[in-house]
């Protein structure tokens, strides 16, 4: 009968501590959710490499919130002055009763994301991207730059839409940076600015990011003549490995001393850029753009996705902020198109407007989109290598960007 | 404690007027703006005169080079020495059985065109690739790493 009876004890404790018990609506809508982006990630291959292991960040936090929870001290009750369970541990008294502490450690994910939430990982992403960019095209015609610039304008448009909208200065300067289309610069700039909307604004970053084949052709073509995306643009002069050399010294020379800011973000990526250039260090390079990259991308993606708990993500801010983040993003798009006519009009006819998309920097992704664009209306035309320009650019011009809200925006 | 710091900024926020806000949304806009052009076109700037001074450089190399070359050809002229100057050796382009002409071609355009105008790369053989592992090497990966 004790065996009978310690048995069902237990099976009613584990109930009491399974999920059907501690789980509330908003997990559940959450695990969906997480299924769903799962499918994504999988099926459509949107943006794999973060998407999974957001998704399942996001699946593991709302199966069990406590992986994400951090470290407590649990106050119990001594037996007297000397309870032998107290030895080893600190003790104090309180209205006469004595307590001993009893240390509760973290969940895994609450360690793991102290990396997203220091500002750690996000500039060793970058150094992994540094490492795989070719600013070739970019020294080349260094014109693109205004297009990388152009497409800012987004962020800071956006700004005013979130502020009116009842975010805070922070809260709005984290959300329009999704215009940037810059996963680790979101990430960087809302941990400084607005952590509590991190899993939000990382969600809706990644995403528009993988959706820049849906979003984008849409407004290109609206924007733009059929003549205007038939434009055969002139091949670029090769760069010579000097010039790849020192650009990226004097590109962290220039923005580190005008913007410090910007400086973490902007000195892993042109360090990494120096590895690749360089020639000297290629062990660190592959390093850095492999085994460290792929680390780095499967604790923040796990601990982003950890962030998104039902009872703080599914609220009417987090719709908000997806529908601002598309608006920042189709802005970012906008703005550097009307840019690229610009161009067009004064270069008269050399420059496709369609590479001004590409100032947004979803890399290589936007400027695969100027490509196939491009294509649609002249077969013939390969704009990949002029749309890698502004893409690149756009990369500098969004860290620079963030440099700009975290100056700007008291936090 | 997540909420508590949301709910202070949201507080924050609610705080601000019309007023506050406007004056908020145009400093940004207006700072980013600037900032974020000034910089780029700082960056544009920057690259230019660099560029330019590297060409110019390279090629002042390239003109001192082709000037030391006539000296020496006027030089052995005028000694009347007899050196006969050999031709460049050329090894000759060996290209493995059953790679077509075209294929031979297209790999001459890709390796002239991955490299800057007026250097002279030259190809010495076109093989096809190893077909990778044996079955045996296979086997043996295959036992060493199956655990993982």
């Amino acid at each position: 009968m004790e065996i009978i009876d310690g048995f069902l004890k237990a099976i009613y404790g584990i109930y009491e501590s399974s999920g059907l018990m501690t789980l509330n609506w908003q997990n559940y809508i959450m695990i969906a959710v997480s299924i769903f982006l799962l499918y994504l990630a999988i099926k459509k291959q949107y943006e794999p490499l973060l998407l999974l292991p957001i998704a399942f960040g996001m699946l593991l936090v709302n199966l069990y919130p406590g992986i994400m929870e951090p470290p407590a001290t649990q106050l119990i009750q001594m037996n007297g002055a000397n309870d032998p369970a107290a030895a080893g541990h600190a003790t104090q008294q309180i209205n006469g009763v004595w307590f001993y502490e009893n240390p509760k450690y973290g969940g895994l994910l609450y360690y793991l994301y102290q990396g997203v939430k220091l500002g750690i990982y996000p500039p060793l992403i970058f150094l992994g991207i540094g490492c795989m960019t070719d600013f070739g095209p970019l020294i080349s015609n260094p014109k693109s730059l205004i297009l990388g610039a152009a497409a800012q304008i987004g962020i800071f448009v956006t700004f005013t839409g979130a502020i009116f909208l009842g975010f805070s200065e922070a809260q709005s300067g984290a959300i329009a940076i999704i215009g940037g289309a810059d996963g680790p610069t979101a990430i960087f700039v809302t941990t400084k600015l607005a952590p509590e909307l991190l899993g939000s604004i990382a969600i809706a970053a990644y995403s528009y990011m993988a959706l820049v084949p849906i979003i984008q052709p849409p407004i290109m073509k609206a924007l733009t003549t059929k003549k205007e995306r038939s434009v055969v643009m002139e091949q670029l002069r090769p760069v010579s490995k000097l010039e790849k050399i020192i650009f990226p010294i004097i590109v962290v020379i220039l923005i580190s001393i005008f913007l410090p800011d910007a400086a973490p973000l902007v000195g892993m990526l042109m360090l990494g850029n120096l590895f690749k250039e360089s020639g000297v260090v290629d062990r660190i390079a592959k390093a850095a753009q492999n085994e460290l990259m792929n680390i780095i991308t499967i604790f923040l993606g796990v601990t982003v996705g950890g962030t998104a708990k039902g009872s703080t993500f599914l609220t009417f801010d987090t719709i908000k902020i997806i529908v601002l983040g598309l608006i920042a993003f189709s802005m970012g798009t906008a703005f550097g198109l009307l840019f690229g006519k610009l161009m067009y009009k004064l270069t008269k006819g050399k420059v496709n407007p369609l590479i001004g998309s590409a100032g947004v920097s979803a890399v290589p992704m936007a400027a695969r989109v100027s490509q196939r664009v491009g294509q649609q209306e002249n077969p013939g035309n390969f704009l990949l290598m002029h749309a890698m320009g502004p893409n690149v650019a756009g990369v500098i011009g969004s860290a620079v960007a963030a440099g700009v809200l975290l100056n700007v925006i008291p936090h | 404690m997540l909420q508590t710091s949301a709910g202070a900024l949201m507080g924050v926020a609610a705080e601000m007027n019309l007023y506050d806000k406007s004056i908020s949304a145009a400093k940004v806009i207006l700072t980013g703006f600037v900032v974020v052009f000034s910089m780029l076109f700082l960056l544009i700037i920057v690259i230019k005169v660099y560029s330019t001074a590297i060409a110019g450089f390279q090629r002042a190399a390239d003109k001192r080079s082709k000037k030391k070359d006539r000296v020496m050809e006027r030089v052995s002229a005028e000694r009347g020495a007899h050196i006969i100057k050999k031709p460049a050796y050329v090894t000759p382009l060996s290209v493995e059985e059953g790679i077509p002409d075209e294929v031979v071609a297209v790999i001459a355009a890709a390796v002239a065109a991955s490299f800057p105008s007026g250097s002279k790369p030259a190809i010495k053989s076109i093989k096809k690739a190893g077909g990778g592992r044996s079955a045996w090497a296979n086997a043996g990966v295959l036992d060493n790493t199956r655990p993982f």
